[in-house]
C-alpha cells in the first residue's frame, strides 16, 4: 500500500518547493525586516537554544518507540523531574543565589544526578508500569503512560508545591560573545555544546556499542532479536535509561537557560518533544535531532517574523506539510507493511 | 450490545495462550482467555436476557435524578453520559475503524461554539435547538470530512500528529486568534441559550440529564445497529488489517472518511448539550486534559465496546468526583482510601488464612507503633485528624500524626511508592507479612499528607489507578477485540 | 434476526419511557425554581459555626495561582478560629483546574446541593464566575471573588450576589496608561498580554485609554505556557519606549525581563497586580508594577509570611479578604442561631471592613453591583525586589 497522499516525483517536487519557499520566504523577512540579518541570527540562537532542548526530549521518545512501538506520554514528566533533581542539586549546595562549590562541580552534579536519576525513574515506570503490558493491545499502554503523566505531575504538586522555583540566571557566566550586533549568552553556548556532545556520544554508542546493536536489533524485530540470544528486557530497560537520561539533562539544560521550573512544565514540552519526534521520523535518532532543532527554529522565525499569537499554528503547519509529503518524517524509514 | 461476542473464535492449541507466540493471532487468544477468565459477576449478568438487561439499565439510569440531588446529578449523571457520549464519538474512528484520532475533542468544541454562535444574544441568533442540533452535527460532520480527506493515506502516529495539530490548532482558533471576535476570544461566548425544542426549554440539571440520556440512548442504539452492518464490519476489517481490507476491494479511504465523520457528529451533538448546559463556551473546555480524559474513558471501557463507554465514564467520572474535595462529608476520602485498602487486601491475597494474617496484623502492628511513639515522643502523636469524622477517633489512636509532620510525611509518600512496587516483586507468605508495614505506611502517608491535599491526591490516586487497571485488564473493562495500528 | 428485532423493541420502548418520564417532569417544572429560591430562604442551624466554599485552581496548569489563594484563604480560618473559639469556620475546598471551566461548574454544583455552605470564596477566573453565576446564583449563594478582574462582571446581571474585592480591570488599565503617558511621559507603548481572560481584559483597557491620551500602541500576545521570550524580545523595535505584560505569573515576567537584558532591550517594564511578588519578580531594569494599595510592611502580611517560609504570595492576599467578608457576614447572620444564604447575601452587600484589618489597604465596602466603593490602583517602582509607591 503506497501511504503517500501524493507520489512518488510529485511528493519530492512539493518537498523541495517547500523548503524552496519557506528559504525564500526567511530571506525576504531578514532583508525586508528593520533588524536586517541581525534580527535574523539572533531568532536562529533562540531557536537552536529551544531546539537543542526539544531535540534532546524527543530523542527519548523516538528511543522508546523504535524499540517498543509506545508513545510515551510520561517521556516530559521525567523531563519535569530532572529539572527538579537539579534543582534539588542547586539547593543543596548553598542554592540559586550563593552556591558553595566551584560552578564547573556543580554544574557537574546537576548534570550528573539529574540524568542519573531521570534515567533510574525510566527504568522503574517501564519495569512496574510498561513491562506488564508487552503484548498487551497497543493502546493499553498509552493510557498506562497517562496515568504515570499524571502520578508524577502531581506528586511533584504535593512534595514541591505549585510555585515556580528559579535557576539562577546566568549560572555558567553572564558573559557571552557577541558577533557584531548578535549576543550569545555563555549559557546558550554551554547548552547547545552540551547537546551536541550528548548526541555524537549517544550516536557513537547506538553505532559502535555492542548494547548499542543489540538495541538497532530490538527495535528492527524484537522476536528475531531475542531468537538471536539478545536479552530483549535488558535492551528495553537500557533504552528507557538513556532516553529517560537525555531526558533529564534536557530539564536541567533548560532550567540552565530559561530558569522557572514548575510541575507542570512537561506537559507542553512533551507535546514538543513527540512533534519533533515525528517530523523527524519517528525511531530514528538523527531524525529526533533534526526534528526537535527545526521546530525550535520554526518556534523562533514565526515569533520573530510574524506573530507569537500564530507560532503554534505556524509551527504546525509546516509540520504538517512535511508529514505530506514525506509521510514517514525526514529521515525515518518508510512505513513497509508486513503482510 | 459488546459486539464480537457470538463470533466463535477458531479453537487454538490449548495453554499456550501465555506465551509469546509468532504466528498466532492475538485475537484469537484474547477470545480464548475472554471465555475462561471471567468472573462469577459477569457470567451472572450475561446469564439474564439481553433485553431484560437493556430494560433495567435503561429503568435505572432513567430514575437517578430522583434519588440524586441537583449538584449529585449534574456532577455523577450528566458528566458521565456526556464523558460516555464523547468516548462513543472516538470509538467510531478509534475501536471501530482504527485510526488513533488525538484532534477529536475539537469536533466537540465545535459543536459548543458552533450551538453558542447559533443561540445566543452575541449575535442575537436564537435558533431553535431541533433545528440548531442537526446543522451543528452536520457541520461537525463537515468537518470531520475535512479532516478526514488529508489524512486519508497517513497511518498510526502520523495521523495522530496530524490529529493533535487539528486540536491544538482549534484551541488557538477560538482563543488567541478568535477572527473578527468570533468566538470571544479568552472570554468565550456567555449567555447561551438553554436547548428550546419547539417552545419547551430545558432549564434545569434533570431536564439535562434526561435529554442526554436520550441521546446516548439513540446514539448507542445507532451504532449497534451500524457496527452490525456492512459498514461496521467493513470498519472492522480496516482495522484489523488496512492492507488486507484494501486489497479485499474495501473501499479504504470512504470507510476512514465516514468514521471520521461519524464520530464528529456525535461530538457535535455532544458539544451542544455541553455548551446549553454550561450556558457559556471558553477555550479551556476544549483542551487536552479533557482529550486525555475521553481516551482514558474508552481504552478503560474497552476499544470497541459500546455498552464499555458507558461503564468506562462511569468508573472514571464517578470515582474521580468522589475523591474531589469539595464533597459535603470531607470523611467521606478517608473511608474511601481505608475501604480501598481493605478491599485490594481481599482481592489480591490469597488463601483467606493470609488475609486474617495481614489485617489483624496490621491492627495490632499500628497500635504497637503507636504506643512505643508515643512513649519515646509524646508530640509525635499529639496531631489531630485533618477533615474530622466518624473514623477519625480510631484514627488518632493507631495511626502516628505529629503535630507538625513537615517533611518526614513527604519522605514516606516517596517510601510508600517504593513500596509498593516493590510488594509487586514478591510472592507469598513474605508479600502477606511485609503487607503490614506497607499497609500501616499508607495509613501515616493519608493521614499526614494526602488527607490534607483532597484535590492534589485525587488525580494521583486517579493516576495510579489508571496504571493498575491497564495492568490487570489491558484490554479494557469490557473490550474484546485487539487494535493494531500499524 | 430474531434477537435483533427485540433488541429493536426494547429499545424504542425504552427511549418512549424516558421520554414520558421527561414529559411528566416537564409539566412538574414549577417545582424547580421554588426548589432554587427555597434553597436561599432556608435555615441552617449555625450556632457553633458554620461552612464557607472555596474554588480556587488548586491542580492544574494554573496551580501556581490556585494554591497562594488557597494558602491565604487557610491562613484566614486559621486566625479566625484562634480568635472565634464559640464560632468556628469550616472551608470546604473546590478544585476548579483552571482554564478547564466545566471543572468549575461541577464545584459549584457541589457547594450549591450542599445545605451546609453558606456562602463562597471565589472562584478565582473572570470565565469560571461568568459560568457558574446561574448555578450559585441560582442557589441563592453569594460568591466573592479575590481575583476576577473582567470589567463586565458587575455589569449588574450578578448585582446581590456576585462580588469582589479586588478592583476592576477598567479601574486598573487606565491607571497604568494615564502612569505611562502622563509620568513617564512615553508614547510608544507594546502591550503583551497571556492569552488568559485576566490579561486581556487588562490590555484592552489599557489599551483603550493610551489611544484616547494619544500614545501608539502595538500588540502582541504569548501563551501563558510558554517558557521563552527570546524570539519574541527579539523582535522588539527600537522605537517603543515602554513594554507594558499585564501578565498573571510573576517567574514568567521575571523570566522576559531577564531575557530583554540579555538581548540587551532597555525599554522601560510596567507589569500589573498579576506580576506582584517581591521575592519572584526582581527586574534589574527600570520597572513598574500596579496593584491595589496593599502595604507589604502590615503586621498581616508579616505573620503571613512568618508562617509560610517568607513567601508574602501577595496574588493570594486579596482571597483572604474575601474569606473574611464571607465569614464575617457569614458570623452575623448566624448570630441568632440560624442563617440562610440570603441573610449572609445581604450582610455581604452591608460589609463595612476598614482598611487597616483588610489585607488588600482598601474598605471594603460594595456598591450595589458588587465592586469595591472606591477601589483603585497604585503604581509601585520596582527595584531589586523593594515595591515603593510611586503613584
Amino acid at each position: 500500500m503506497n501511504l503517500r497522499l501524493v507520489r512518488g516525483r510529485t511528493a519530492d517536487v512539493l518537498f523541495y518547493a517547500g523548503i524552496a519557499a519557506v528559504v525564500a520566504l526567511l530571506l525576504k523577512e531578514a532583508l525586508t525586516n528593520p533588524g536586517h540579518w541581525s534580527l535574523f541570527f539572533q531568532l536562529a540562537v533562540d531557536g537552536v537554544t529551544l531546539g537543542s532542548v526539544y531535540a534532546l526530549i524527543a530523542i527519548g521518545y523516538s528511543m522508546v518507540y523504535g524499540i517498543l512501538k509506545l508513545l510515551n506520554f510520561a517521556h516530559g514528566d521525567v523531563y519535569m523531574v530532572g529539572a527538579f533533581i537539579g534543582y534539588g542539586i542547586l539547593t543543596l549546595f548553598g542554592g540559586a543565589a550563593n552556591w558553595t562549590i566551584p560552578v564547573w562541580l556543580l554544574v557537574a552534579l546537576m548534570f550528573g544526578a539529574s540524568m542519573l536519576g531521570s534515567g533510574f525513574l525510566g527504568v522503574v515506570i517501564e519495569r512496574f508500569a510498561y513491562r506488564p503490558l508487552r503484548d498487551a493491545p497497543r493502546l493499553a499502554p498509552l493510557i498506562s503512560a497517562l496515568g504515570v503523566s499524571f502520578f508524577l505531575q502531581n506528586s511533584a504538586l504535593l512534595l514541591l508545591g505549585a510555585q515556580f522555583r528559579a535557576y539562577p540566571f546566568g549560572l555558567i557566566g553572564q558573559g557571552g560573545v557577541s558577533i557584531r550586533t548578535v549576543f550569545i549568552s555563555a549559557t546558550r553556548i554551554f547548552v547547545i555544546a552540551g547537546a551536541v556532545v550528548l548526541m555524537i556520544v549517544l550516536t557513537v554508542f547506538v553505532r559502535r556499542s555492542r548494547l548499542g546493536k543489540a538495541m538497532r536489533a530490538t527495535s528492527y524485530d524484537r522476536e528475531a532479536a531475542m531468537m538471536m540470544g539478545i536479552d530483549a528486557d535488558r535492551v528495553i530497560a537500557s533504552t528507557f535509561f538513556i532516553g529517560s537520561a537525555l531526558a533529564g539533562a534536557a530539564g536541567v539544560m533548560f532550567g540552565l537557560v530559561f530558569t522557572e521550573i514548575f510541575h507542570f512544565m512537561g506537559f507542553t514540552a512533551g507535546l514538543k518533544g513527540f512533534t519533533a519526534a515525528v517530523v523527524g521520523g519517528i525511531g530514528s535518532i538523527p531524525g529526533a535531532m533534526l526534528g526537535g532543532l527545526l521546530i525550535g527554529l520554526g518556534e523562533a522565525y514565526a515569533t520573530g517574523y510574524v506573530s507569537s499569537t500564530y507560532q503554534d499554528l505556524i509551527v504546525f503547519s509546516i509540520l504538517i506539510f512535511v508529514i505530506l509529503v514525506r509521510p514517514s518524517g525526514l529521515l525515518g524509514t518508510a512505513a513497509v507493511q508486513k503482510v | 450490545m459488546e459486539h464480537g461476542g457470538e463470533i466463535s473464535p477458531v479453537p487454538a492449541t490449548p495453554g499456550d495462550a501465555a506465551h509469546t507466540r509468532i504466528g498466532v493471532d492475538d485475537w484469537v487468544a484474547e477470545a480464548e482467555e475472554r471465555q475462561r477468565g471471567r468472573g462469577p459477576l459477569v457470567r451472572t449478568v450475561a446469564a439474564i436476557p439481553r433485553p431484560i438487561q437493556i430494560v433495567v439499565f435503561i429503568a435505572v439510569l432513567s430514575l437517578l435524578p430522583f434519588v440524586f440531588s441537583e449538584g449529585n446529578l449534574f456532577r455523577y449523571g450528566l458528566f458521565t453520559l456526556i464523558y460516555a457520549l464523547l468516548a462513543l464519538g472516538l470509538n467510531v474512528s478509534v475501536g471501530f475503524a482504527g485510526l488513533l484520532d488525538l484532534g477529536f475533542i475539537a469536533f466537540y468544541g465545535f459543536g459548543a461554539y458552533a450551538y453558542a454562535i447559533l443561540a445566543s444574544p452575541k449575535y442575537g441568533i436564537h435558533w431553535q435547538a431541533e433545528i440548531a442540533i442537526p446543522v451543528v452535527m452536520v457541520g461537525a460532520a463537515f468537518l470531520g470530512l475535512l479532516l478526514g480527506l488529508p489524512s486519508r493515506r497517513l497511518l498510526g502516529d502520523y495521523l495522530a500528529i496530524v490529529t493533535l495539530f487539528f486540536g491544538q490548532a482549534f484551541v488557538v482558533f477560538v482563543n488567541a486568534a478568535n477572527p473578527k471576535g468570533l468566538t470571544g476570544g479568552a472570554n468565550g461566548i456567555a449567555n447561551v441559550d438553554p436547548l428550546n425544542f419547539f417552545g419547551f426549554k430545558l432549564t434545569t440539571t434533570r431536564h439535562y440529564y434526561w435529554f442526554t440520556l436520550i441521546a446516548f440512548l439513540l446514539v448507542i442504539g445507532a451504532l449497534y445497529f451500524i457496527s452490525e452492518s456492512r459498514t461496521g464490519r467493513a470498519w472492522r476489517s480496516l482495522r484489523e488489517d488496512p492492507l488486507a481490507a484494501e486489497v479485499m476491494g474495501m473501499p479504504v479511504n470512504r470507510l476512514k472518511i465516514m468514521a471520521f465523520m461519524f464520530g464528529a457528529a456525535i461530538a457535535g451533538l455532544t458539544g451542544t448539550i455541553f455548551a446549553a448546559n454550561q450556558t457559556g463556551v471558553f477555550p479551556g473546555d476544549f483542551d487536552i486534559s479533557i482529550l486525555i480524559t475521553i481516551y482514558a474513558v474508552m481504552i478503560l471501557g474497552g476499544l470497541g465496546s459500546l455498552i464499555g463507554m458507558f461503564i468506562g465514564a462511569a468508573v472514571i467520572n464517578v470515582s474521580y468526583e468522589l475523591l474531589s474535595g469539595s464533597n459535603p462529608n470531607p470523611s467521606l476520602g478517608r473511608w474511601l482510601f481505608y475501604l480501598a485498602l481493605i478491599t485490594v487486601v481481599i482481592a489480591r491475597i490469597r488463601p483467606w488464612i493470609r488475609v486474617a494474617v495481614v489485617l489483624a496484623g496490621t491492627v495490632a502492628f499500628g497500635f504497637a507503633v503507636h504506643a512505643i511513639v508515643h512513649a519515646l515522643e509524646p508530640s509525635a502523636t499529639s496531631g489531630a485528624v485533618t477533615n474530622g469524622g466518624s473514623l477519625s477517633g480510631v484514627m488518632s489512636h493507631w495511626t502516628v500524626i505529629p503535630a507538625h509532620s513537615g517533611a518526614s510525611a513527604k519522605y514516606a509518600y516517596v517510601g510508600l511508592v517504593a513500596a509498593v512496587l516493590v510488594l509487586t516483586l514478591i510472592k507469598g507468605w513474605w508479600r502477606a507479612i511485609a503487607l503490614i508495614p506497607v499497609l500501616y505506611l499508607a495509613s501515616f502517608v493519608w493521614e499526614n499528607l494526602l488527607s490534607e491535599q483532597p484535590a492534589v491526591t485525587r488525580l494521583i490516586v486517579f493516576g495510579a489507578m489508571l496504571i493498575a487497571l491497564m495492568a490487570a485488564r489491558p484490554q479494557g473493562l469490557l473490550g474484546t477485540s485487539r487494535v493494531e495500528i500499524a | 434476526m430474531k434477537r435483533r428485532s427485540a433488541l429493536v423493541a426494547a429499545l424504542v420502548a425504552m427511549v418512549a419511557a424516558v421520554v414520558a418520564v421527561v414529559a411528566t417532569s416537564a409539566t412538574a417544572k414549577s417545582s424547580a425554581p421554588a426548589a432554587a429560591s427555597s434553597a436561599s430562604r432556608s435555615l441552617v442551624s449555625c450556632k457553633r459555626g458554620a461552612t464557607i466554599g472555596l474554588a480556587a485552581p488548586i491542580t492544574g496548569p494554573a496551580a501556581s495561582l490556585g494554591q497562594p489563594q488557597r494558602r491565604w484563604a487557610r491562613f484566614f480560618v486559621t486566625r479566625w478560629n484562634a480568635k472565634h473559639k464559640k464560632f468556628k469556620i469550616t472551608m470546604t475546598e473546590g478544585d476548579t483546574q483552571l482554564p478547564n471551566v466545566a471543572e468549575a461548574t461541577k464545584v459549584a454544583q457541589s457547594f450549591a446541593s450542599n445545605s451546609k455552605i453558606l456562602g463562597v470564596v471565589g472562584p478565582a477566573g473572570s470565565q469560571e464566575v461568568v459560568a457558574t453565576t446561574p448555578i450559585l446564583k441560582g442557589a441563592g449563594l453569594a460568591y466573592v471573588s479575590g481575583s476576577a478582574t473582567r470589567t463586565t462582571l458587575t455589569d449588574g446581571s450578578r448585582s446581590g450576589f456576585f462580588f469582589r474585592v479586588v478592583p476592576p480591570d477598567a479601574v486598573q488599565g487606565p491607571t497604568v496608561a494615564r502612569f505611562i503617558v502622563n509620568k513617564l511621559k512615553k508614547k510608544n507603548v507594546l502591550i503583551i498580554d497571556d492569552q488568559e481572560t485576566y490579561s486581556t481584559g487588562l490590555a484592552a483597557d489599557a489599551e483603550g485609554t493610551l489611544k484616547n491620551l494619544g500614545a501608539t500602541v502595538s500588540r502582541d500576545s504569548v501563551s501563558q505556557q510558554a517558557s521563552d521570550f527570546s524570539a519574541l524580545i527579539s523582535r522588539i523595535p527600537g522605537s517603543v519606549q515602554v513594554v507594558y505584560i499585564p501578565w498573571q505569573l510573576p517567574p514568567k515576567a521575571q523570566l522576559f525581563a531577564q531575557q530583554m537584558r540579555e538581548q540587551g532591550k532597555r525599554q522601560i517594564l510596567l507589569s500589573s497586580d498579576g506580576t506582584f511578588d517581591p521575592t519572584t519578580y526582581k527586574p534589574a531594569q527600570e520597572a513598574y508594577a500596579s496593584n491595589f494599595p496593599v502595604s507589604a510592611k502590615s503586621p498581616l502580611i508579616a505573620s503571613y509570611k512568618r508562617s509560610h517560609g517568607g513567601q508574602p504570595d501577595f496574588f493570594g492576599a486579596p482571597t483572604y479578604a474575601a474569606a473574611q467578608t464571607v465569614a464575617t457576614a457569614v458570623a452575623k447572620a448566624c448570630a441568632n442561631g440560624s442563617a440562610s444564604r440570603a441573610e449572609v447575601r445581604a450582610n455581604i452587600r452591608k460589609s463595612n471592613i476598614p482598611p487597616a484589618a483588610s489585607v488588600i489597604g482598601l474598605r471594603i465596602k460594595f456598591t450595589a453591583r458588587g465592586d469595591l466603593n472606591g477601589g483603585r490602583f497604585g503604581l509601585f517602582k520596582v527595584t531589586n525586589g523593594n515595591y515603593t509607591p510611586v503613584g
